[in-house]
């Protein structure tokens, strides 16, 4: 691709940026690109991969190695490796497989040792410097422009004519272009400030956070699918209409960025807080079978960091997720301090496979009417459980009158099964409760002499199956059974209640064995939402334990007990918050000794399997243990009996005897069965929530998950700003330490990406990359005025947008004479106004507009457009306005895209992406000429321009120019499109058929009224304007 | 993808040509930018990617790549191991299975026992290369080709397998091998990209996503045209309903003379980049239906794919559509065939698929090497990763093997490799390699150096890093060159 010519003007390029302006050497300007390109992979801040011990980003370590002698270049090491011809000598080495510096390079290098070889701090680094203003009166912007241009003999072109301007500022603050009502009133209006009183309308526009949102949303990767490889689809919409609505409402920017970064950590936070944050939740996520849950996890959290950095300080962090960054002044540790402030949140490194549930933590998305509701049966739940308190006492009085009456044994009410597993008959193990309801023996897991009679012997690869068990969280149960572990088992499963183990994110409730001791718990999703306690005493190996394990039907961790051996057993509690069903994802009924993709019961032993209904009392506990014991404490003389003895009679007095009990645990299990109702129909948003102790988190080995080294703790890169005194070591200290005003890099990485939005490249070229290897800023003090001014601000988004279309720089035509056009193709030096082609969002929503097709609908859930059904993954087009939204609501499938946005420049979400390709390509051509949305469109504007002109062509052209390209068409342009309509209206007359096929493209009807040739024509007609290069080039 | 902006035809029909055009707004030197972004004169035919030329002489210029996604069974394909039925329904050795992570589909397994191939296996060819009897129609080009026993990979899972073999990494999101030669290399045929993919159509199996031949960083015009078995085989190729030829060319006259007119008006570059852009997208309205259309293919040459060619869509369809696309210079086809991913009913689903592929990819080797093409075409064979000796479940007859990213077999063929040979070994359980190890970054060293391409000095920088397909590994096989 490139032509021999290439490096004359490279050379020409160089004399007019380089050397040639400035006698003084510029260690940022003009020798750090060059070190750091080509030296400092080698000698740069990598300790560990550093040759020959030399380092040439510090002078003093330089010097020390004696790289250069300042002043003296033919004496410099430096200068003598580079022009050595001895391969064993010559810098760059083969082995980089680095070009060799070039003698513009090189004489650089001898100019700046000859010069001292003074060293700058990296110019992203160093604070904001105030620009010097000499005209308070005039835009900053400007004044810094004009100085450029001067220094290059250039100057500002006039300002672009009132048609121009109008579209361009319509399409940069709203995404769309102006109606022909609003050009003309524009054109019309004699103020002085008619511009003025423009931009501010267009701010006040909805149209204008949709427009805003859409960069954001590249930033975010924000996709409505989780990516990866199952790729399922998910319900995070509410999180782009929040980011909508927060341009909208212009909330300052500092605060934009710590509602998503740590709006769960803010005091009492909102709900708009906590969605905020699902910023950091983003991410592609995993759920294909068989994957490392660490992995992923590790993954997620990496991605968190990567986007941060590149979000808001516009440093390539990853680079130092595997060693100390190349070429950056960024150890690997301080990545991992990072990754320790965003990994603290309870969350599985899978989402689950086998239920739709969102994965933890989340949060219940309700709205106000519905959490009253919430409130009141919470209130109610709590005043029912107060009543009980309450009733326990008043009923001390009746309980001393049964105690004295009490005989016989006490029996179990409410048992549903119960297995001695002595036989086996045709695969089917007794149920002595209901013997319609046997357990299956699967596999080959076999019986054994047990306690009494049989037990089962598992294989770990085999369950047996019972046909009972789908309890819902406001059901007390219990289940007690007897069993053997032949060794400590590091993790096994009991018996569960589920679909899956990660697959279903435990969805159920689970008796496991895991480091040896016995865990039970219910789970919506594993680990975020669950309640689960662990037995702080190992199972007995190679011995019978009996275990009665219960739920109260409180959703709580204190509603969950082990006994073992009769008595309950002292536990830990893991987890304590349930906020959803336990039921559903499948597997409704509890299975034995094995689970999918977990870990069986391999060599276990399990006998005497009971199920109750209920939550089964101490005494109850011991009698499945022996019912000896239980019988002996059940008819122990009232005299003899100690408190506890007391106190477990009490309790199953209650709960076996006691009518007026019974009928309050009947109304708390109602009342909370409506509670939990409401709960789990609630929409379940991804946020983060910080963890109430920061996980453990360490520098991993060549960035592997798996490979701990070196423990680290929350913290900042000590190159950039110190973090704020007192601000705590969280994500929220983080997001006070990157809007401190001291912060080198988050406004200027802002400001230069709103800059980039407008004027189609950042004052700073490589938007994501402020680092040593990114572009240094042509106009470094503009950029600084700008971050110095949005902070001074308060952040004030909507007035910097104001301030920078306000500026004659931006208000410049965008077309110079060709010498200033061909010397700055890119328009570095912005001697004229912003032109480039326009984003994918808004060739498409300008179609829509000028056919009037566009539908006025702010937020909502993602639709499908037409081209949806030519996707990788097709889906059929959305119904209603589905297919006339604007394209911020295209329905984002990571692994299937939207086909036409793709290939205009769309990135795909996959990662972060600070700034988009534009590139051209005959597809395109393609998509606008035959595309559905596109050919409808025309269709739809062709009918309109005939209806509103009544057939008059030259009227027809005149509105199709200002719908298409916002201004009126000149002679020449009206004898083409008029010869363009007769040509096509001929052929339509002819082809009456083809006319007929034509206007049948996409959901809107026909105009009947129109004569189908001429409707025809029209359509052609106005395609020819929609694929003009002014219809789709903003300028 | 990348076509450019600027061909011959569009070139001469203009009324004034670029130098004339640069001539007119007295763009002087500043020109000269100008020219560079627009690649090739006005005659070239080609476009030579960022590269210009290759670093050496290439072996190959093109290369059709048959995946089979999900992972083929080595074992009961190519890496013949007696062992494995000798020992049936033992469990394997911890000495051999190591401390290798096994997925969390069978890592669980309290039980895991090796399982022997069900299917008879013979050498064929000068190098006595073992195949199963599944593969009968490879076996008989076994002198055209090279198999590799000792691939593999890093990744467990189909997700990040098939990822890491596509773009070097196992995270979506970086540039596919084709949009890597694209940018280097660039592409031959002006009216056709150079890079395009084909599916087997109406396959199930384990998903594929878009980014598997996406451009990742690269420029958006860098990624595949997927070639699909429809009514339009490249999105939005076809005139809409009620829109003829004649009707439209009229149209995209008009629409150059407004282009043109505009051009005057206005000195933008960008004018002119829109004419060619129409110009060349009406010109593939042509091209791609010419190249897709296997109706001028001879009886015999259709034939020799198998019965399914004559479908749409299929593997062996899409084998003989590669050979058409490569006639005409695309560089990278890539082609898909899914569902090989046999957990269980192996013993059963393996021969099915085997039908669906083993004639057609044999076909297209014959085919290539008849027309004298094989000798700088590169074919290759193989999936993301192999399958375990051990069974997944229970064993029985109709067991199934779990993902083994430690060793599996591919084959390569034509442009630069050595043909009729074998290379590398696994042990006798077949679950470790032994010697030639090939990791995925060594392949994608080889395939490009084969290309004539030294992979350390194909780079992009992108968030001030040099990228390149191998990330920071990577070495030549020299064993299997020819």
């Amino acid at each position: 691709m490139r032509s021999p010519f290439f490096p004359r003007f490279f050379l020409l390029f160089f004399a007019m940026v380089g050397l040639g302006t400035a006698g003084e050497v510029g260690f940022n300007r003009d020798v750090r690109p060059i070190l750091s390109d080509k030296c400092f992979f080698c000698h740069g801040p990598d300790a560990k991969k550093r040759e020959a011990d030399l380092r040439l980003d510090v002078r003093e370590a330089a010097l020390q190695q004696e790289a250069f002698v300042p002043g003296k270049p033919d004496e410099s090491e430096l200068i003598a490796r580079i022009l050595s011809t001895d391969k064993t000598e010559h810098m760059p080495p083969a082995k980089s497989k680095l070009a060799a510096l070039t003698p513009e390079e090189i004489n650089t290098l001898k100019q700046w040792i000859a010069q001292g070889a003074k060293y700058e701090a990296h110019w992203a680094f160093i604070p904001l410097s105030p620009l010097a203003l000499e005209d308070p009166a005039a835009s900053p912007i400007d004044l810094a422009v004009a100085k450029g241009l001067a220094s290059r003999g250039l100057q500002f072109q006039p300002e672009a004519d009132r048609t121009t301007l109008i579209r361009r500022v319509s399409f940069d603050l709203t995404g769309l272009p102006p109606t022909p009502e609003e050009v003309d009133s524009f054109l019309g209006d004699p103020a002085s400030n008619a511009y003025e009183r423009l931009v501010d309308r267009l701010l006040k526009s909805e149209r204008y956070g949709e427009r805003m949102a859409v960069d954001w949303l590249d930033i975010s990767r924000y996709a409505d699918s989780f990516g990866y490889q199952v790729d399922r689809e998910r319900d995070v919409w509410p999180w782009r209409d929040w980011v909508i609505g927060a341009f909208n409402k212009n909330l300052p920017f500092d605060q934009f960025i710590t509602w998503q970064l740590a709006g769960d950590l803010l005091p009492n936070p909102t709900d708009d807080q906590m969605l905020a944050t699902m910023f950091n939740r983003l991410h592609q996520q995993e759920a294909e079978g068989g994957s490392v849950e660490e992995e992923y996890r590790v993954e997620y959290v990496c991605d968190r960091v990567q986007t941060f950095a590149t979000a808001f300080l516009g440093l390539t962090f990853e680079c130092a997720r595997c060693h100390d960054h190349k070429f950056d002044p960024i150890a690997q540790k301080e990545y991992y301090q990072f990754f320790s402030m965003f990994q603290n949140i309870d969350e599985a490194g899978l989402y689950s496979f086998f239920t739709t549930s969102p994965p933890t933590p989340s949060f219940g998305l309700i709205d106000a009417p519905t959490k009253e509701r919430l409130a009141a049966l919470d209130q109610k739940v709590g005043e029912l459980e107060k009543q009980a308190t309450a009733l326990r006492a008043v009923k001390e009085r009746p309980f001393t009158g049964w105690l004295e009456t009490r005989s016989g044994q006490p029996g179990i009410p409410g048992e549903l099964a119960r297995f001695g597993f002595d036989t086996v008959e045709n695969g089917k193990l007794a149920n002595s409760i209901r013997a319609d309801q046997p357990a299956t023996l699967r596999g080959e897991n076999k019986l054994s002499p047990g306690v009494n009679g049989n037990a089962i012997e598992f294989t770990g690869d085999d369950p047996v199956d019972l046909a009972l068990g789908n309890f819902k969280r406001n059901e007390p149960f219990s289940v007690s059974l007897r069993l053997k572990t032949p060794d400590l088992k590091e993790r096994a499963v009991v018996f569960h209640r589920s679909r899956a183990w990660t697959d279903a994110a435990s969805r159920g409730y689970e008796l496991l064995i895991e480091e040896g001791k016995l865990k039970w718990s219910l789970i919506h999703f594993w680990p975020g939402n669950a309640i689960s306690i662990r037995a702080k005493a190992p199972v007995q190996l190679d011995q019978w334990t009996q275990v009665t394990v219960t739920y109260d039907g409180s959703s709580r961790a204190d509603g969950l007990r082990i006994y073992i051996d009769g008595k309950i057993a002292p536990v830990e509690v893991i987890r304590d918050g349930l906020t959803k069903e336990i039921t559903g994802g499948g597997g409704d009924n509890i299975a034995l000794g094995e689970r999918f993709r977990d870990r069986g019961f391999k060599g276990g032993m399990i006998d005497d399997f009971r199920v109750f209904n209920r939550d089964l009392t101490a005494i109850e506990a011991l009698a499945t243990y022996e019912e000896a014991a239980a019988n002996a404490l059940f008819s122990k003389p009232t005299a003899d009996l100690s408190a506890a003895d007391r106190a477990a009679l009490f309790d199953y007095y209650l709960a076996a005897a006691d009518p007026d009990w019974a009928l309050q645990m009947a109304a708390l299990k109602e009342t909370r069965g409506e509670w939990m109702k409401i709960q789990d129909g609630a929409r379940e948003m991804m946020v983060m929530r910080e963890l109430p102790e920061p996980k453990k988190a360490y520098v991993l080995l060549r960035g592997q998950y798996d490979q701990h080294t070196e423990e680290v703790h929350a913290g900042t890169p000590a190159a950039l700003s110190p973090f704020p005194d007192g601000a705590p070591k969280n994500r929220l200290g983080l997001a006070q330490w990157l809007t401190d005003r001291r912060h080198p890099l988050t406004a200027r990485v802002t400001v230069n990406r709103f800059w980039q939005g407008i004027f189609g490249r950042g004052l700073v070229k490589t938007a994501e990359d402020f680092g040593s290897q990114g572009a240094r800023p042509l106009y470094p003090e503009l950029l600084d005025w700008l971050a110095l001014h949005f902070i001074e601000s308060g952040w004030d988004t909507k007035g910097l947008i104001k301030t920078i279309v306000m500026s004659r720089t931006y208000r410049q035509r965008s077309i110079a004479d060709g010498k200033t056009m061909a010397d700055d193709p890119d328009n570095e030096w912005l001697a004229r106004g912003p032109r480039f082609r326009l984003s994918a969002e808004m060739i498409r929503d300008n179609a829509l507009a000028a056919a009037g097709l566009l539908s006025a609908s702010l937020g909502g859930a993602p639709v499908n457009p037409y081209e949806m059904s030519e996707a990788f993954k097709p889906a059929a087009p959305s119904g209603g306005d589905g297919v006339y939204r604007r394209s911020i609501y295209t329905n984002w499938r990571r692994t299937g895209p939207p086909p036409a946005m793709v290939a205009f420049d769309a990135p795909r979400r996959a990662v972060c992406a600070a700034k988009r390709e534009r590139t051209d390509s005959p597809l395109q051509a393609l998509i606008l000429l035959n595309g559905t949305q596109y050919v409808e469109a025309a269709r739809v504007l062709g009918e309109k321009l005939h209806r509103e002109a009544k057939g008059d062509v030259n009227a027809m052209i005149e509105q199709g120019f200002m719908r298409c390209l916002s201004r009126k068409p000149d002679e020449r342009e009206r004898t083409i499109v008029r010869q363009l309509y007769t040509e096509q209206l001929a052929y339509f007359s002819a082809k009456p058929s083809e006319a007929a096929e034509l206007l049948k493209t996409g959901n809107a009807k026909h105009d009947a009224a129109i004569p189908p040739d001429a409707a025809a024509a029209a359509t052609v007609l106005a395609q020819a304007l929609m694929n003009h290069d002014a219809c789709i080039v903003k300028r | 993808m990348n076509i450019p902006l600027i061909s011959s035809q569009s070139a001469s029909r203009n009324p004034f040509n670029r130098r004339e055009f640069l001539g007119r707004f007295g763009m002087g030197l500043g020109a000269i930018a100008l020219a560079d972004m627009l690649p090739g004169d006005a005659s070239a035919a080609s476009d030579h990617g960022v590269l210009g030329a290759p670093h050496f002489a290439p072996k190959a210029k093109r290369i059709i790549y048959l995946f089979m996604s999900g992972g083929p069974s080595q074992l009961d394909l190519f890496d013949y191991k007696p062992l494995l039925k000798e020992r049936n329904g033992e469990q394997l050795p911890d000495s051999i299975r190591g401390s290798q992570r096994l997925t969390g589909m069978s890592g669980n397994q309290a039980s895991i026992p090796l399982v022997g191939s069900p299917f008879k296996f013979s050498q064929h060819g000068k190098s006595g290369a073992w195949f199963s009897d599944q593969l009968p129609h490879t076996a008989a080009i076994a002198d055209d080709i090279c198999v590799v026993r000792s691939m593999f990979s890093e990744a467990i899972n189909h997700g990040p397998g098939v990822t890491f073999l596509q773009t070097g990494s196992q995270i979506p999101g970086r540039p596919s091998i084709g949009s890597w030669l694209s940018y280097g290399l660039g592409q031959e045929n002006a009216n056709l990209p150079a890079f395009v993919v084909l599916i087997t159509k109406n396959k199930g199996g384990q998903p594929l996503g878009a980014h598997l031949w996406g451009s990742g960083f690269l420029p958006a015009r860098h990624q595949a045209v997927l070639l699909r078995a429809a009514k339009d085989p490249v999105l939005y190729l076809g005139n809409p309903a009620g829109v003829s030829d004649t009707s439209r060319r009229l149209m995209l006259d008009r629409l150059r003379e407004l282009h043109e007119h505009q051009l005057q008006e206005t000195p933008d570059v960008e004018i002119q980049s829109r004419i060619d852009q129409y110009e060349m997208a009406f010109r593939m309205q042509t091209s791609v239906p010419e190249v897709a259309d296997l109706s001028g293919e001879s009886a015999e040459v259709l034939d020799s794919y198998g019965a399914d060619v004559r479908t749409p869509g299929t593997f062996a369809a899409n084998c003989l559509q590669a050979r058409r696309l490569a006639e005409k210079g695309v560089r990278f086809i890539q082609l898909y065939h899914q569902d090989w991913d046999h957990h269980g009913g192996l013993p059963s689903a393996l021969p099915a698929i085997c039908k669906e592929t083993d004639q057609p990819a044999a076909a297209l080797i014959k085919d290539l090497k008849q027309r004298g093409m094989l000798e700088d075409t590169l074919v290759v064979w193989g999936g993301e990763f192999g399958r375990t000796n051990y069974c997944q479940g229970k064993i029985s007859t109709n067991f199934g093997r779990d993902h083994h990213p430690r060793c599996f077999s591919i084959w390569m063929a034509g442009g630069g490799i050595k043909p009729g040979s074998v290379f590398g070994e696994t042990d006798e359980f077949g679950y470790n390699v032994v010697s030639d190890g090939v990791h995925v970054h060594d392949f994608h060293a080889t395939l490009l150096h084969l290309l004539g391409i030294d992979h350390e000095r194909l780079t992009y920088k992108f968030q001030g890093r040099r990228y390149r397909l191998t990330d920071v590994e990577g070495k030549l096989v020299k064993g299997i060159l020819a």
